[in-house]
């Protein structure tokens, strides 16, 4: 036993050395001035551009955390796919970094009056990877498939308002049954592909700056740039997607040289890296992330006992605790960068008071608190991490919480299909750039409302803001939505986390979208 | 001739048993856990349709049964299936992994096999408090050793400090053989030393029982040379439980291999299978699990016959010990 004991301290001793050669300070996120003596840092530079013989090449390679799931845009679900095919294929229109709708294989959108009709202008000379030209019948079987395809899985629900297309020359008309200000966010996501191609599967082929050139399961994804894109061509000649799902496996690529670029990176992985080899970019991921609660299970079915959990939490501390202070608070469904939606007075709505969180569970007839426990998904560290720091603020109120980690797959299919569950964390996304996913999926009746909130004034406001196309009185609505939520104490909302990237020095050109993407495109080494 | 082929035929007969019962229990296993392969695909923006769809285009809503059978009778006609995550053949996606994975596992059992035999039978002679204590604390430490803590330090060291490979690039065996080799050569590394450490200690118990024993006393009061002893007769004698250790070891080390897999970032079988379970993608599970469940029975196969090869007490149809042998 001794032994053993004697053994482990050394196994604990070598385990700290190892980690010793980095930084313990946190450093400052995306500035990073450089503090070390100029002997020390020309060393590390010289290394670092050892390090990197793709910048003669002019390319880079960056290590991402999960495979990718089906290459093909019909089937591709998973966020980390969608993120990295946003440089392959484009739909008529596409997102700019500022959150607005751009033409791209259209080169003109006309919305007429009523908002019942859409003119999408083909442009000239747009081609596919394969070397064809885009022509009016691919633009109409992509939009087509998408819209009511035999595939249903295929389909995009927001194209469902769509009621006849006609195309003349190289005009496509589209009208709908009513006015959606969704509709152009849905064209987005329905990527223009060759109407006689059936290999997308192996080898995707669209219309993006990047084009595919060879994937490895579970291993590398290469991309090169497309010579005849039609807008502004990428900068680099050749981007290699590597895939290590191991945290400490990213974080090592990195200090060896494989890798160039990481994104979604937590705290504690950026303090790793050395200052003068890499930047850390700071942006944010664009979710709500909260303790979600069952509101349809007791205790969560009374609106005082999820008001005392909002006065008892302290989000700062979450973000602090275990984020190392990255991270924007949030009140409510929405975050800052639906600028026009969102209501920051919202977030201060609750501020920590454990008394009147005491009082107000007392109350509702807990006076001792309860047991509660929270479902996390256990392959998303930082919602797990979160749990943790959660379950100890609320025991400052009496509240007994447990964490209890599952598989995704058994998240997916017991918490978020079933809703059978208590409270969970997670972080919740719009993934088409419309304030309408954050909001409409809390009324009562829609199907994906997983926290089962009930409300009928919030009903009453969500088939007004959903049936009216005047734009500023859905901004208006989408507020009162919002307000509602917070009032009702729907769940217990936290932060939308930070995004942050390391990026190696000599590489610029990084931009964030109000999107789960990566674009590549604006990428490349400093000349 | 007709014990040998008795022999192989109840070989033949216990890996088809094997393989049929662990494919039976890991569609049942997945029947029983919660989570549904066409929303686990489709996320959390699929309406409920768009997820019946899926799962009748998958077959999903076909009775437990008949799902198994359809499987059985793809695998026997050399048909895996389709991954469900990836709408490939499984065969084609884990054909090259599983030949990493095989490098990586034979490379390991080498190093474990040179490594260990001969450091069990040096180490006997460290015995007393003064020789006793540094090789107990070594051999505690070796065997403490978790194979992702190995990996992060190898990878420090070899990789980042004196880059003799790079980590989280792994070059691949049909790129660069030789780059590949020295990559798989430090997964190796990591994943061999805590065996060692367990074969080296069972090995030592296994030689120090049998110099107690009457016949080496015999031999070296007969003025046999002690060292010649230990390598004619003792080495001999222990070999047999050590091949049994090192079977299991082989037939271990594949699994084991996940987590170096993971840490080095090399592409193997090991680190598809955990993606694989997440995803529910059950046609590759399958695959890779009855591949395992072959390898296992496989390793056993191979040390039944060098242990029978060195011992022949243990040959089939030689009296009791043949029943040893056969199990």
């Amino acid at each position: 036993m001794k032994k053993t004991i004697l053994a482990l301290t050394l196994v604990l001793a070598l385990l700290l050395a190892g980690c010793g050669g980095t930084p313990a300070a946190s450093p400052a996120p995306s500035a990073a001035p450089s503090e070390a003596p100029a002997e020390d840092s020309a060393e590390t530079v010289s290394e670092a551009a050892a390090a990197s013989p793709r910048a003669a090449a002019n390319e880079i390679s960056i290590g991402i955390a999960q495979d990718f799931d089906s290459l093909d845009p019909d089937y591709m679900t998973a966020a980390g796919t969608k993120e990295v095919l946003f440089n392959v294929f484009e739909g008529l229109v596409k997102p700019s970094p500022d959150g607005e709708i751009i033409p791209a294989v259209a080169s003109e959108v006309v919305k007429s009056d009523d908002g019942l009709s859409y003119q999408f202008t083909l442009r000239d000379g747009v081609k596919f990877h394969n070397g064809d030209p885009v022509e009016m019948d691919d633009v109409l079987y992509s939009i087509e498939r998408r819209w009511k395809g035999e595939d249903t899985a295929a389909q995009l629900s927001a194209l469902s308002v769509i009621d006849n297309l006609s195309a003349d020359g190289n005009v496509l008309t589209i009208s709908l049954t009513e006015p959606s200000n969704e509709f152009l966010a849905a064209v987005m996501n329905a990527y223009i592909l060759p109407s006689d191609y059936t290999k997308q599967e192996t080898s995707p082929v669209g219309t993006g700056p990047y084009r595919f050139v060879s994937r490895a399961v579970q291993d590398s994804l290469v991309l090169e740039r497309f010579p005849d894109y039609w807008g502004t061509p990428g900068r680099l000649d050749k981007v290699t997607f590597k895939i290590l799902e191991s945290a400490d496996g990213l974080v090592l690529g990195l200090q060896s040289g494989a890798l160039d670029l990481v994104a979604h990176l937590s705290s504690d992985q950026t303090v790793q890296l050395d200052q003068n080899e890499f930047n850390i970019a700071e942006g944010s991921m664009n979710l709500v992330q909260a303790l979600y609660l069952n509101n349809a299970e007791k205790p969560f079915d009374d609106v005082r006992v999820r008001q005392a959990l909002c006065w008892a939490v302290d989000k700062q501390a979450v973000i602090d605790l275990a984020f190392d202070g990255y991270g924007i608070p949030l009140g409510t469904s929405m975050f800052p960068s639906f600028s026009k939606y969102y209501d920051e007075s919202l977030t201060d709505y609750y501020t920590p008071d454990l008394e009147k969180a005491k009082a107000l569970l007392a109350e509702a007839g807990y006076p001792d608190g309860f047991e509660m426990t929270i479902t996390v998904p256990s392959n998303y560290t930082p919602h797990v991490n979160t749990a943790t720091v959660l379950v100890e603020l609320l025991r400052e109120i009496g509240v007994k919480a447990t964490v209890q980690p599952v598989d995704w797959g058994t998240w997916l299919e017991e918490v978020y299909s079933n809703r059978k569950f208590q409270s969970t964390v997670t972080g919740l996304t719009s993934d088409n750039m419309t304030a309408r996913k954050l909001l409409e999926r809390f009324g009562s009746t829609v199907g994906n409302n997983f926290t089962n909130y009930s409300n009928a004034e919030y009903d009453e406001i969500l088939a007004k803001a959903l049936s009216t196309a005047d734009d500023a009185e859905q901004t208006e609505l989408y507020k009162q939505l919002e307000r509602n939520l917070t009032e009702n104490a729907a769940n217990v909302y936290l932060q939308d986390m930070a995004d942050l990237v390391a990026v190696r020095k000599g590489l610029d050109g990084l931009t964030f979208y109000p999107l789960y993407v990566l674009d590549v495109s604006t990428l490349g080494w400093t000349a | 001739m007709t014990t040998a082929l008795r022999y192989s035929l109840r070989r033949v007969f216990l890996l088809l048993i094997t393989m049929l019962l662990v494919s039976l229990l890991t569609y049942l296993a997945f029947e029983l856990v919660s989570g549904d392969p066409a929303r686990t695909m489709l996320g959390t923006e699929a309406t409920e349709d768009q997820v019946q769809a899926l799962r009748h285009e998958m077959g999903l809503d076909r009775p437990f049964a008949e799902r198994y059978i359809r499987w059985l009778g793809g695998f026997f006609s050399g048909d895996l299936g389709v991954s469900y995550s990836y709408r490939q053949p499984v065969w084609g996606l884990i054909s090259g992994k599983l030949e990493l994975t095989l490098w990586l596992s034979l490379m390991s059992f080498v190093l474990i096999a040179l490594i260990s035999i001969p450091m069990g039978l040096i180490s006997y002679r460290f015995t007393g408090w003064f020789a006793g204590w540094p090789r107990t604390v070594l051999n505690q430490l070796c065997m403490a050793l978790p194979p992702f803590f190995t990996g992060i330090l190898v990878s420090w060291c070899f990789g980042i400090a004196l880059r003799v490979f790079t980590p989280g690039d792994f070059p691949g065996l049909r790129n660069d053989f030789p780059g590949a080799l020295r990559h798989l050569f430090f997964g190796a590394v990591c994943l061999s030393i805590p065996r060692i450490a367990m074969t080296v200690r069972m090995m030592r118990a296994t030689v120090i029982s049998e110099m107690n024993m009457a016949y080496v006393r015999t031999a070296i009061s007969r003025g046999n040379d002690r060292a010649a002893v230990l390598t004619r007769h003792v080495l001999k004698n222990s070999l047999v439980s050590v091949v049994t250790f090192l079977g299991q070891t082989l037939a271990e080390l594949v699994g084991a291999g996940i987590v170096v897999e993971q840490v080095l970032g090399i592409p193997g079988l090991g680190r598809f299978l955990v993606t694989s379970i997440s995803h529910r993608d059950y046609p590759v599970v399958s695959a890779i699990v009855v591949i395992l469940a072959f390898w296992v029975v496989l390793a056993g196969t191979a040390a039944d016959l060098i242990s029978q090869s060195i011992d022949p007490r243990l040959r089939l149809g030689s009296g009791k010990a043949g029943i040893r042998g056969a199990a």
